[in-house]
């Protein structure tokens, strides 16, 4: 991983020529170049060359998902009321703006995922690097709502509350693949019903006042 | 103007989530049922007013957590007021009122999608959350050269779930409104197309300004600009008007005189439509209109617009005239175009409802049959409520195979109701126009 962002500071011009190659390939074909070596040929470029850059075709797909989410993170703080937002807003204006991104991309999202069952076991390696930005993006909201009290505190469940909102991208993202309906619009609705679900399960609630008054009550006995 | 809603945590997502609520309810009426009656056992006085209540209750919870066009459908039934019992009224009142705001950044989505631009960069002031809840969308304030502006944004998949929703209420419909089945779906469907109208907010602004355009001209009416280079399928933009809906308007104890001007108002805006233009804004529920503070009624939302159709309109309104000028097979032709009797009716039958209908004619043509009509008048009210409650439990009625009426009527009933209903919260007297021909 740090291999790789250290190349991506000092060599960027190759690198995108890399993958967008990498992307155009996909796009065009419907499915990834036969070989590392025949891939090199086309961008006319030596095999050796290649490795300098990516070590295989699974680290430019690496390199595509990060790049959304760079693009996304970009977008949504450029627009000057998202400080104004609640962790909640924070987070919706995120994965809405995320599916705009995916939208360009939707074609080469669709052949390499789209035909697959289970997503999920295939990514772990192409999404690490996604994976590891998004939950520091979210670790922010997460510190955020709990100081406004968005969010409450739970011992042991309230550290796994970002493999819970990363669960959720994986929610919408698959949500996104099968969505048929005109301008995506039932993603819109689905991504606001999980985050208002995902934040209500966060937040204080009826049965955090319960858990005390029962800890109280066995106290005294 | 501003009404705080809290915002909704939770909506029931997918069909099956909604369905569940639905049960629930359903569960909970049943249950106020066999409570009602284990009551009675002991306390025989108990009402049946004590039960719809709880029902009422009960049904609206689940209907406002539902929005959409289940929300729409607690609308349009609070609005035929002769047809539910009043427990079940005061409560969907209530639902004109308040519907959850949905989230700011799903705003700013569809302003992007729609003008590729924030509200920010569009207007110079925008409010973050909303104002006021329409039934299918939201509206917020907006502000642009110092002119203050409604904006009007719908939810996502409106459109999608009007169907499904339906499906839903139905079961409760058919409970809440004694109908039978058959005659329940002829009604459905015209409902159905009139809410897929509704969501069509293109066509509301085409609509708005043909209807404003054309009412220009009578007196003490005033309607908003509408701007379409802001306004798109979701979205749309409007003159914010300022003043005060008829119950805060009331409580400013007006005099007589400007209620009568008010009233009269209304009332010429309808007869314009219905008559000359043979289109209606047929939502006329309290929240639509606003009296301003220089005297003038504002009008909003041509979301549901009736066409009337030409054979219709001749029919329905030759039943207004006195009914002893008509004579009788006049009358009978009139039925049988106006659907409300068919050959599928035995002799038996045909005497019945025909009898009924008349009764219900001249009493609903009333305000018709002389030149100045005092809406104040509670016991006309009573009179129509107490008919209304008369037929709905007639077995007659219940027992009849076939829906009763023209499609048609629906939404002319509905809109003739709701105008008399708010010409009675103002405690008007009119001026009964009619057009020429029924003089």
């Amino acid at each position: 991983m740090e291999k790789t962002t250290a190349k991506k500071t000092t060599k960027i011009d190759i690198k995108g020529k890399i993958v967008s190659g990498y992307v155009n390939h996909v796009l065009e074909h419907g499915y990834e170049p036969v070989s590392v070596f025949k891939f090199a040929k086309d961008l006319k470029m030596k095999e050796e060359d290649f490795y300098n850059y990516f070590t295989s075709f699974d680290s430019i797909k690496t390199a595509v998902w990060s790049q959304l989410f760079e693009a996304t993170v970009e977008s949504i703080e450029s627009q000057e009321v998202y400080r104004e937002y609640s962790a909640r807003e924070k987070l919706l204006s995120f994965l809405f703006t995320w599916i705009e991104e995916l939208k360009k991309n939707r074609s080469y999202l669709l052949s390499l995922y789209g035909s697959k069952k289970d997503i999920k076991s295939l990514l772990p390696t192409e999404v690490k690097i996604f994976k590891s930005k998004f939950k520091d993006f979210a670790n922010e909201i997460i510190l955020e709502g709990k100081e406004t009290e968005e969010i409450a505190s739970r011992p042991i469940l309230s550290d796994r509350y970002d493999d819970a909102l990363w669960f959720q991208v994986w929610f919408v993202f698959q949500f996104w693949l099968n969505d048929t309906s005109p301008a995506f619009e039932k993603t819109d609705a689905a991504i606001e019903k999980s985050v208002n679900l995902a934040f209500d399960l966060m937040g204080k609630s009826a049965l955090d006042t319960f858990i005390d008054f029962a800890k109280f009550m066995y106290q005294n006995k | 103007m501003e009404s705080k809603v809290k915002e909704q945590q939770s909506i029931p997502t997918s069909k099956v989530q909604r369905a569940a609520k639905f049960i629930s309810t359903g569960a909970k009426v049943g249950g106020n049922y066999v409570k009602h009656y284990a009551k009675k056992v002991v306390n025989p006085s108990m009402t049946k007013e004590e039960l719809h209540n709880n029902n009422a209750n009960d049904i609206y919870n689940s209907l406002s957590e539902l929005k959409g066009s289940a929300l729409k459908v607690a609308q349009m039934m609070s609005m035929d007021k002769n047809i539910l019992p009043r427990a079940y009224q005061d409560k969907f009142t209530m639902a004109q009122y308040s519907a959850p705001p949905l989230s700011y950044p799903l705003v700013v989505k569809t302003f992007q999608k729609y003008f590729g631009k924030t509200p920010e960069s569009i207007f110079d002031t925008f409010t973050k959350s909303a104002v006021n809840a329409a039934s299918i969308g939201q509206v917020h304030q907006a502000t642009q050269n110092g002119k203050k502006l409604a904006v009007k944004i719908q939810y996502p998949g409106v459109a999608d779930s009007v169907s499904s929703d339906l499906k839903l209420v139905r079961p409760f419909a058919l409970r809440l409104l004694n109908m039978n089945e058959k005659e329940l779906d002829h009604y459905m469907e015209e409902v159905e197309e009139k809410l897929l109208e509704e969501t069509d907010y293109t066509l509301e602004v085409k609509r708005s300004k043909e209807i404003s355009k054309a009412c220009s001209h009578i007196k003490d009416l005033n309607f908003p600009d509408y701007y379409e280079e802001f306004s798109a399928e979701r979205v749309i933009t409007m003159d914010w008007i300022d003043g005060k809906h008829i119950k805060e308007w009331l409580e400013t104890n007006p005099s007589q005189e400007d209620k009568n001007r008010i009233g009269q108002a209304l009332w010429d805006f309808y007869h314009h439509q219905v008559h000359n233009l043979m289109q209606v804004h047929a939502d006329p529920h309290p929240g639509n209109f606003i009296i301003q503070n220089d005297g003038k009624l504002g009008i909003i939302d041509f979301g549901c617009v009736k066409v009337i159709p030409e054979d219709f309109y001749k029919g329905y309104f030759s039943l207004i005239k006195r009914e002893l000028l008509i004579n009788e097979d006049e009358l009978n032709e009139i039925f049988y175009g106006l659907e409300f009797i068919s050959d599928k009716d035995t002799p038996e039958e045909k005497i019945y409802f025909k009898g009924v209908f008349k009764e219900m004619i001249s009493l609903l043509g009333k305000p018709f049959h002389v030149e100045t009509f005092d809406f104040a008048n509670n016991e006309y009210f009573e009179q129509i409520f107490k008919l209304g409650d008369r037929i709905s439990n007639d077995k007659m009625f219940r027992k009849s195979r076939q829906a009763r009426g023209s499609r048609h009527g629906l939404y002319i009933n509905r809109t003739y109701f709701g105008v008399y209903n708010l010409l009675n919260q103002l405690e008007a007297n009119i001026v009964t126009t009619k057009p020429e021909w029924l003089e």
